[in-house]
């Protein structure tokens, strides 16, 4: 196993920058997941790990090595890839040994390693099988085990579960954790879902337009998101926000919105940050909207909206409310047994809410 | 029990007749030329020109294809178009493999300039590069030779078999190669290990496409081969067919030979061949 | 045993094509691979010249020193060009490609070039043995050219009435193609029991070796024992009436030549179309024709505002290249009317400059024939492009 840095990557396709300047820093024997939307240059970067595509500007190093020349098969990786790309025309225990034959390694040991592998992967009743007569789930694991052999230094996953549906997909999330605590190898894993990211990773990297967003632990990017993109990026449902302004009367910050006025204690955003007429965004997550809350001393005073539509999801229930003329979504414990267009009472939950600057779009409270 | 038909079943029945009389009308005039090449080579020695028009002739023989095999040098004709022509179709699928792989792969300096050559080489008229390449092998001193022979066709059929082989490679995904970089192979070896394996039905295609073009060929064999030895069965049936003397019976035994092969192996091929028409969307 | 000699004289000759691609790739192996070496052009200058001028020389007939001179010039051009254009890059793609187009160069461009250089020289029967043993020829410049438009390729007919002839020739079968292959394809599309079957029988005339077809159905027209004119003496003495309607048996061969070529054409050219045309009405989704049926169309307001507007993209392809083909079609021409003795009647563009070279061995003169044709069409092609491509923009 070993480590991984990325110094100061830089990618152009053409005139097109897909990096810019990317940082980051993997420990051994770490499950770093890397999210972002499409084209936010997530897998760009994983393939230029691999050896995939050239490199711009900057340094990868694995292990302290520089391997910006390397060709992919001496950088000691192995990368499971989004569309499994299993050799059509061999076996699957072919599949599995290619790298090891390719090699020359003796046939013992070869051997040793597949019936590893399949027994890890429970392949061992398909070894002789050929692709196409497998499920999709099993050629995700046929594409694992192939890279299991390989004893790579790390393990490259470029959004292995995409072409799955939804149950396979929460099967294989969990084989593939499983698989992490076995094998406690150094694991890098790009995917555009951030359930996976947030599941799976005991770290993550956040991208956007090229650019790393935030890099941290799952708790640390949910709960204290370090800018707009990342809170809403993360948590499902998205984050609630609410653009508007700052007043500061009497020791007293107040944020202003069309449609609610809210004042912020110093707990949540310090005194240094409040700054009469600032814009900000509020953000705050579906779950801490309080509907029909008796309150308490950590929520806010109460605030009249209407409901509009609800979504019953069996242990939780989605409500869309309206406020003034600002939509809200609030996450409540299921059968709220209101009717769309009464009339209801919410309050927010300020011990997790964030106050976001918003122009440089960066959180600025606790 | 009497079932009456619907009106509009009534005009889907005489919809059918009509269809079925019409292409049974087609069908035969298609079929039928070569129906009457199969009944020429039954008749009888006798009775070889004649107006008769039945599809098995009275007295029906295999006379003439056994003088056919006999007397004539049908049989080393035959040898000699399969020599040439596998030896070609050999060589121009090896050369349009590996240049079809770089185009369908690789960005480089002159790719859009060299697919405009090849399509439009396909334009140049046949019968244009006969003579140069006639002289050419003349001064060669390979006229009336095998290697002439192969020289000549052996890049007649190389733009479309690149043009094909590059479409069916344009459908294998890329992430079968960078699997196997990532495992250990060259980009080279990735072509050979991988793509190449996975490629049989177009290549097969190709080398189908290569090798009915030049067993069908005659202008060409008539310019460089001259004598009766060397002849592949296209000019060789040309001969027992002469403006005054015709010798029917085997000229149509020789017929029947050659093209019932021909014709098992294009119907066999067909579905492929269609397809290929449509450049690649055939996907193993 | 003769036939073991003859194997054996191809496979070595396969031996040698492979040896000859090794060996040019290595050639442009070691030009990518060393061009930065201090002994890169030393090394090269010696060795390549030297190495080409032993095959070369063997080949064409000894060493001279003009020949050696040429291969150093040309080496020094191309490890030059490599040392300072190339640099080593797209090694892979350019050596995968090497082969081919070498062969190309070789057997397509070289002869080319070289058909250009004829059509300004004067090669016939009395100057072709001194060409042949000193590789010169007299230098005529445009002279060719200037007959080509003025004298006869064959004995009578001239360059004009050709170039009429071959556009009849054409329009009149691409025509019948496209009609006769639509409507059987039109027939073919619908579900009936034996589609294959009938769709096997159909294409037979493509599938037929074309020289035993065109050469069988040559027989079908001759005057007395052909088929044509068998059955339209049945039919006369059968239905008497007919001979006052000038029904009688045709000496085809003799009396219409290019009608006859034109009728066996058709025949050999539809099953293509329909093929082509087939595959175009089988992509049209049928759900076109359900709105269309709600909306009330006929059968033939739906094939004229659905069908052939659908069709036409695959369609057009095959046309261009049909109509392409059928201009240069020597095949049929000759192999009907091509043997001595044969009528000049029929013939187009292409047969004439065949005939040309071949059985009258005029063949500087059928080389500026050859050049002229080339340039037509490819004048013609470019202006049908552009105005393809301009009609593209427009919608």
């Amino acid at each position: 196993m070993a480590t991984v840095q990325f110094k100061k990557i830089v990618k152009k396709f053409g005139d097109n920058l897909v990096l810019n300047g990317v940082d980051v820093d993997i420990k051994d024997h770490e499950f770093v997941v890397i999210v972002g939307p499409s084209g936010c240059g997530k897998t760009t970067l994983l393939r230029m790990l691999a050896g995939l595509e050239e490199i711009s500007d900057g340094e990868i190093f694995i292990d302290n090595l520089l391997v910006n020349e390397l060709h992919p098969s001496k950088r000691e990786i192995a990368m499971v890839f989004q569309d499994y790309a299993l050799y059509p025309h061999m076996t699957v225990e072919e599949n599995m040994n290619f790298a090891l034959r390719l090699r020359k390694m003796p046939k013992p040991e070869i051997a040793a390693r597949v019936t590893e592998a399949a027994n890890i992967l429970q392949l061992n009743k398909f070894l002789k099988r050929m692709p196409k007569q497998l499920s999709g789930g099993q050629r995700q694991r046929v594409a694992i085990g192939r890279a299991i052999v390989r004893k790579p230094k790390v393990f490259l996953f470029d959004e292995p579960l995409s072409n799955l549906d939804a149950k396979l997909r929460e099967e294989m999330r969990v084989e593939i954790a499983k698989l992490y605590q076995r094998l406690n190898a150094t694991i890098i894993y790009v995917t555009h879902d951030q359930v996976e990211a947030m599941t799976l990773a005991g770290r993550i990297v956040i991208m956007n337009h090229g650019i790393v967003q935030q890099v941290g632990s799952p708790i640390e990017v949910y709960r204290k998101p370090c800018n707009l993109f990342v809170a809403g990026f993360i948590g499902s449902p998205t984050m609630n926000f609410l653009a508007g302004k700052l007043s500061v009367a009497g020791g007293v910050t107040v944020f202003s919105h069309e449609s609610l006025t809210l004042p912020i204690p110093a707990f949540v955003l310090p005194q240094k940050e409040a700054a009469e007429g600032r814009e900000v965004v509020l953000g705050i997550r579906p779950d801490d909207v309080l509907v029909e809350h008796p309150g308490g001393e950590k929520c806010s005073e109460k605030v009249n909206g209407v409901l509009e539509v609800c979504e019953l999801l069996g242990h939780r229930e989605n409500l869309y409310l309206k406020v003034g003329a600002q939509r809200l979504l609030a996450t409540v414990e299921a059968f709220f047994n209101r009717s769309p267009g009464s009339a209801v009472s919410l309050c927010f939950n300020y011990q997790n809410m964030h106050v976001f600057d918003k122009a440089s779009e960066r959180r600025i409270s606790e | 029990m009497k079932k009456k038909m619907t009106a509009a079943a009534k005009r889907q029945l005489l919809k059918s007749i009509l269809l079925h009389a019409g292409l049974i009308i087609f069908a035969a005039a298609c079929v039928y030329p070569l129906l009457r090449i199969f009944s020429v080579s039954l008749r009888p020695g006798d009775k070889l020109v004649s107006l008769d028009l039945s599809i098995i002739p009275a007295g029906a023989t295999f006379i003439s294809y056994t003088k056919l095999l006999r007397d004539t040098m049908f049989l080393r004709w035959l040898g000699n178009s399969l020599l040439i022509t596998l030896a070609t179709s050999f060589i121009g699928v090896s050369l349009a493999s590996t240049a079809a792989y770089a185009f369908s792969r690789f960005r480089f300096p002159g790719k859009k300039v060299g697919m405009i050559l090849l399509l439009s080489s396909q334009m140049i008229p046949a019968g244009m590069l006969i003579l140069p390449l006639f002289l050419m092998i003349m001064k060669l001193k390979l006229m009336n030779t095998y290697l002439g022979m192969i020289i000549a066709y052996s890049v007649s059929s190389l733009p479309f078999s690149i043009w094909i082989l590059k479409g069916y490679y344009d459908t294998i995904p890329r992430s079968l190669e960078e699997a196997a970089l990532v495992d250990g192979t060259s980009q080279v070896g990735a072509f050979w290990r991988i793509i190449l394996p996975l490629s049989t039905p177009a290549l097969s295609i190709a080398f189908l496409f290569n090798f009915t073009t030049a067993w069908n060929e005659y202008l060409v064999a008539r310019v460089v081969l001259f004598s009766a030895k060397q002849y592949t069965w296209t000019l060789g049936l040309f001969e027992l067919q002469g403006q005054y003397i015709t010798q029917w019976g085997m000229f149509a035994a020789g017929s029947m030979l050659v093209t019932i092969p021909v014709l098992c192996v294009f119907l066999y091929s067909s579905k492929w061949l269609i397809s290929g028409l449509t450049l690649g969307s055939v996907k193993g | 045993m003769e036939a073991l000699k003859s194997i054996y004289e191809v496979a070595w000759f396969i031996l040698l094509v492979a040896g000859g691609v090794a060996a040019l790739e290595g050639y442009f192996y070691t030009h990518f691979k060393f061009y930065s070496r201090p002994w890169f052009f030393p090394a090269v200058l010696a060795a390549f010249p030297a190495l080409a001028l032993a095959i070369f020389g063997g080949l064409l007939g000894g060493y001279t020193f003009k020949l050696w001179l040429y291969f150093l010039l040309a080496e020094a051009a191309i490890a030059a060009f490599f040392r300072h254009v190339v640099k080593g890059r797209h090694t892979v793609p350019y050596l995968l490609l090497a082969p081919a187009f070498v062969g190309l160069a070789l057997l397509l461009v070289y002869p080319f070039v070289f058909e250009v250089y004829l059509s300004f020289h004067d090669l016939k029967l009395t100057t072709i043995m001194m060409w042949k043993n000193t590789g010169t020829l007299p230098f005529v410049g445009i002279d060719q050219y200037i007959k080509v438009f003025t004298t006869s390729p064959l004995s009578e007919v001239t360059f004009w009435a050709l170039l009429g002839r071959t556009l009849v020739w054409t329009f009149s079968n691409v025509f019948f193609h496209v009609l006769g292959g639509f409507i059987l394809a039109l027939m073919l599309n619908n579900h009936i029991r034996g589609k294959g079957f009938y769709r096997t029988l159909l294409v037979i005339p493509w599938a037929m070796p074309q020289v035993v077809a065109v050469l069988a159905m040559r027989g079908e027209f001759h005057s007395t024992n052909g088929f044509v004119n068998i059955v339209i003496t049945k039919l006369v003495t059968a239905f008497p009436f007919l001979t006052s309607l000038g029904v009688a048996p045709v000496q085809w061969l003799t009396d219409y030549p290019l009608l006859t070529c034109t009728l066996i054409n058709i025949w050999l050219g539809i099953p293509f179309m329909m093929v082509v045309i087939l595959g175009g009405l089988q992509s049209i989704s049928s759900s076109y024709y359900d709105a269309a049926d709600i909306d009330g169309a006929s059968y033939f307001q739906k094939l004229r505002y659905i069908t052939l507007p659908l069709v036409r993209p695959v369609m057009m392809p095959a046309v261009t290249l049909g109509t392409v083909w059928t201009f240069n079609n020597i095949n049929v021409i000759y192999l009907v009317t091509g043997q001595a003795g044969g009528t000049e009647q029929a013939d187009i563009l292409v047969s004439a400059l065949y005939k040309a070279a071949f059985t009258y061995n005029r063949y500087s003169y059928s080389a500026a024939f050859a050049i002229v044709v080339f340039a037509m069409l490819f004048f013609f092609s470019v202006f049908y492009l552009k105005s393809f491509d301009a009609a593209k923009d427009e919608r």
